[in-house]
């Protein structure tokens, strides 16, 4: 299906915004899933890029629906240079997202770098719903933090970096480890060391709390055809990202 | 103006696979086609051929398995599937209620293993045909090996021929100096088609990581980067085959498709391109569609070969 760009920026540091109008195939669709992108006209670049829908607004054109993007290679550079009427060929819904328990309140979102496109609409979409969503951000420095101000005001915002530029110094782990005891139910998405460091504070706190995350490894197809994207669970056998996940039970995976 | 696209493979024989038209889905870029029959008409294509089968279950290669290359794509996803059990018991009765055929790519490690498989494989229902691979460059036993020496690779097509009865058809790989030999090994075997081609051996590096891509240095090189490989070893393949040979490399679309035709396939294999594109296959059929009718082509046997005849 063909989208057309509405507005694109850079948003913060390395990272860009492109707002896509949303075709009605893509109404379904729910935080944590995800679209294939494919940049250029021919074969080169030849994959589809997957991205998490970051956001989900609607506007005098209609609906629309965001990408946030870090610019890493000449997928994501083509893409960050649409302008807006500019037509993109997308793929989706695709995945299968987060599932918030009904009747739980308190919502840990912890993202890592550009881990934290997905949790943005997560946390729009939580907040919508009368829950308590506390959002913690993680990155080498402060210029990779999404902007507090661009989330919903009750969202609570954590932030760690490495360098110390901005909240705590250190790995976001360290207060998802604070929040831990918290939280009704957590969701993540981030680097796979991110995800195994969670599960290591999730294992010693010996609390049974249930944390979904975001698992991405690299694509070629997005839908169960490649077998690009394979994760290997720790009770053994394989699973494909884009179609058992992109969203795994933490303690299933480690 | 209707075009006569349809195929026969294994003429004369007891079991005839009749494709409706040329245009078939590579092994491996489908997986088993039951995610894409709840989305898309497959029947409308000619022939589907099953994930890569071996007699067990396989997890495949560690992380990284794919990076994208200039027009192309390389991979080691290292033969993960389900295993020949679960395909019988549970993949061929969803195929048996399709009209397109199915046909199993199968690879064994050693050539008895490729009798075992094609001994389980027979008189499925939901089973039309196999695809015999001896050229796969991702695994350490079997795969490309057999596909590098004539005489291997007629001792794994003689050992399949023993325990089957269905139509089947030998994959080859361009890893060879001379491919006309292996050809002619293979269909004197027994083989009803081959499969031109496997992909390429082939790798990247990370410059970042200072690293292979891939985490096992080296994988297939597909995509429209190889299709004038493909071509040639085509071109090469039908100088010396009796039997139709089916292109597999790079075809994106339906121009390309009719390149291979005249180089003297008789059908093409869609791969690569349906990770970019999931209709690619069926754009590659309308396209064929099309060209024939503006060209006046009655019947897709009139161009086969036609780029090899010297006037």
């Amino acid at each position: 299906m063909t989208t057309e760009v509405t507005e694109s920026a850079r948003l913060y540091g390395n990272t860009h915004i492109v707002w896509l109008t949303m075709p009605p195939e893509l109404h379904s669709a729910t935080p944590g899933q995800f679209v294939m992108t494919y940049a250029g006209e021919n074969s080169d670049p030849l994959l589809g890029r997957a991205f998490s829908i970051a956001r989900v607004r609607t506007s005098d054109a209609g609906r629309e629906f965001a990408l946030l993007f870090d610019i890493v290679g000449r997928g994501t550079e083509w893409l960050s240079r649409r302008a807006p009427g500019d037509a993109v060929r997308v793929v989706g819904p695709l995945g299968r997202g987060f599932e918030p328990r009904e009747r739980v309140q308190r919502m840990l979102l912890v993202g890592g770098g550009i881990g934290v496109a997905p949790l943005v609409w997560l946390a729009d979409r939580l907040i919508e719903d009368g829950r308590e969503v506390t959002l913690a951000l993680g990155g080498r420095t402060a210029a990779q933090i999404f902007p507090a101000h661009l989330l919903p005001s009750d969202v609570e915002i954590v932030v760690a970096t490495e360098d110390g530029s901005l909240g705590t110094r250190g790995l976001v782990t360290a207060p998802f480890e604070e929040l831990l005891p918290w939280c009704d139910q957590a969701f993540a998405c981030g680097p796979n060391p991110m995800f195994e460091a969670m599960h290591g504070v999730v294992r010693h706190s010996g609390l049974r709390k249930p944390v979904q995350a975001l698992v991405e490894e690299q694509m070629a197809c997005g839908m169960g055809i490649c077998y690009s994207c394979a994760v290997f669970p720790r009770r053994g056998g394989v699973r494909l990202v884009c179609t058992d996940g992109p969203m795994f039970d933490l303690r299933d995976l480690y | 103006m209707a075009v006569d696209l349809s195929l026969t493979i294994g003429q004369g024989s007891k079991q005839e696979l009749i494709l409706r038209n040329p245009v078939m889905v590579a092994s491996g870029t489908f997986s088993n086609g039951l995610e894409f029959a709840k989305r898309f008409d497959v029947d409308a294509l000619g022939a589907l051929v099953s994930k890569g089968t071996t007699l067990h279950p396989r997890r495949g290669n560690p992380q990284p398995r794919t990076g994208e290359t200039a027009s192309g794509m390389i991979n080691s996803i290292g033969f993960q599937n389900i295993g020949v059990g679960a395909v019988v018991s549970e993949a061929a009765p969803v195929w048996s209620r399709w009209q397109v055929p199915v046909l199993v790519n199968i690879m064994g490690e050693t050539i008895a293993e490729y009798g075992q498989l094609a001994e389980r494989l027979d008189g499925v229902r939901g089973i039309a045909g196999l695809e015999v691979n001896i050229s796969c460059p991702n695994v350490a036993a079997g795969g490309m090996e057999y596909g590098q020496d004539p005489e291997q690779a007629a001792a794994v097509v003689r050992e399949v021929r023993r325990h089957t009865s269905l139509p089947f058809t030998v994959k080859v790989t361009p890893s060879v100096s001379d491919i006309r030999p292996i050809v002619v090994a293979v269909q004197e075997a027994g083989a009803d088609a081959i499969t031109v081609m496997n992909t390429i051996p082939a790798m990247a590096i990370d410059i970042k990581r200072r690293k292979p891509v891939l985490a096992t240095t080296f994988g297939g090189l597909s995509g429209p980067a190889i299709k004038p490989v493909a071509l040639r070893m085509v071109f090469l393949t039908a100088s010396v085959s009796t039997v139709p040979v089916l292109a597999a490399g790079g075809v994106s679309n339906g121009t390309d498709a009719i390149e291979f035709f005249m180089a003297g396939a008789s059908a093409v294999q869609v791969g690569t391109a349906t990770f970019r594109d999931p209709e690619a296959a069926w754009k590659v059929l309308a396209g064929i569609t099309e060209w024939c009718e503006q060209e006046g082509v009655t019947s897709l046997s009139d161009i086969v070969g036609a780029a090899r005849r010297k006037d």
